[in-house]
């Protein structure tokens, strides 16, 4: 009996001693194993080999040693330890790797950068050069003149009909060109002034040029000018620039001024 | 007593591989300087203990300390070892972070341009 218990208790003993070793032999080949994969995996990888081949030969050396090591009785310990440090340098080569493409990326984003900044102040230079000449050419072309209530463009009477405040489409281009002119020059605002010829009643005379004026007024508005920046104002048949004795002269009595302001958003008081 | 002769060379030579056993293992110093090092360097990029592979290098490192206190050469070495790559993997990874945003950053900055340059259009 006695016997018996003892052998029992070896056989015990000896049982969870191969356990133990069985157990650390497996941590040790899973270790192995996993650091065999993560090899593989830098190796196979050309921007891992190109940005840390040291890196990549150390983990190859390391792996080396601990499947050397894994042959011998014993040797667990030493094998999870080279199989871990080789799995460390795999993951350091990845990071390099990381590393260096984020860093070549970034060069090619700053050029990018460069090359997309060059374009936007070119496009500005454009708008600018188109500015000017719009100021020059074509709205002072158009009968605008530069006087004491600063630049001044005159709509002439046959843009209206005979008695009639809507604008007629004849016009559309000057005001489409009134349009882009503001668009270009955010700042600036306009008053618009109308006027008529002494005949007829002053009181319609006033409300017919106050009509025509604010029409001009809603078709700038229509093709997306603000409305704050748009004055709008009536003066009938004051303020001739020419003799009302005479159909010419009446002609060029009857007008729709639009007044700009400067390029910082100064307005002449109205008249 | 012949027994006994044929018995002692093999004694010594037991004795003699277990004294050369221990000759294979000195002090490991420098690795456990090459393992400050590498943790110092790590914490000057910016690694911080949000960094898991910094703290682990730290706990190794301590730990190497104590077994270099005790003697325990071959357990110093091996945990000095680990944490030196430790320290070297958490610094590889705060650069690739750093580099990470700076890429995002510039991405928004080209975000920004092209929009503009569609705008002015």
């Amino acid at each position: 009996m006695n016997t018996v218990a003892r052998s029992l208790s070896l056989g015990l003993l000896l049982a969870s001693a191969g356990l133990a070793g069985c157990a650390g032999h497996q941590s040790s080949e899973q270790a192995l194993q996993g650091a065999v994969a993560d090899y593989q995996q830098v190796r196979e990888d050309t921007n891992v080999l190109r940005s840390a081949p040291k890196d990549v030969i150390r983990a190859g050396e390391l792996l080396g040693r601990a499947e050397r090591l894994s042959s011998y009785i014993g040797s667990a310990d030493d094998v999870s330890h080279y199989a871990y440090l080789s799995s460390r340098y795999s993951a350091i080569a990845r990071e390099h790797s990381k590393l260096l493409l984020n860093q070549e990326k970034l060069a090619r984003l700053e050029l990018e950068r460069q090359r997309l900044q060059l374009a936007l102040r070119e496009a500005k230079l454009a708008g600018a050069q188109q500015q000017g000449k719009w100021a020059e050419d074509q709205v002072i072309s158009l009968s605008t003149q530069q006087n004491e209530r600063g630049l001044v463009m005159t709509l002439g009477d046959m843009l209206f009909d005979t008695g009639r405040a809507e604008l007629k489409s004849s016009a559309n281009r000057t005001v489409l060109k009134v349009v882009q002119f503001l668009q270009f020059n955010p700042k600036r605002v306009v008053r618009i002034e109308g006027y008529t010829d002494s005949t007829g009643d002053a009181q319609e005379n006033l409300t017919l040029s106050k009509d025509r004026a604010q029409s001009v007024a809603d078709v700038l508005s229509d093709l997306g000018i603000e409305e704050d920046r748009i004055q709008v104002e009536g003066y009938g048949d004051q303020y001739p620039v020419d003799v009302n004795t005479s159909e010419s002269g009446r002609a060029q009595n009857r007008r729709v001024e639009i007044v700009f302001s400067d390029d910082k958003g100064h307005l002449s008081a109205p008249r | 007593m012949s027994f006994l002769l044929k018995i002692q060379p093999v004694f010594a030579a037991v004795v003699l591989a277990a004294l050369v056993g221990c000759a294979n293992d000195p002090a490991p110093t420098e690795q456990l300087k090459l393992t400050e090092q590498a943790v110092a360097q790590a914490t000057a990029v910016g690694a911080t203990d949000e960094e898991p592979d910094l703290v682990t290098a730290q706990t190794k490192l301590t730990q190497a300390r104590a077994d270099m206190a005790e003697k325990s050469y071959k357990d110093a070495r091996m945990q000095a070892e680990q944490a030196e790559l430790d320290a070297r993997l958490a610094e590889a990874r705060v650069l690739t972070q750093k580099s990470d945003a700076q890429v995002a950053q510039v991405n928004t900055r080209l975000e920004r341009l092209r929009k503009q340059l569609g705008a002015g259009q």
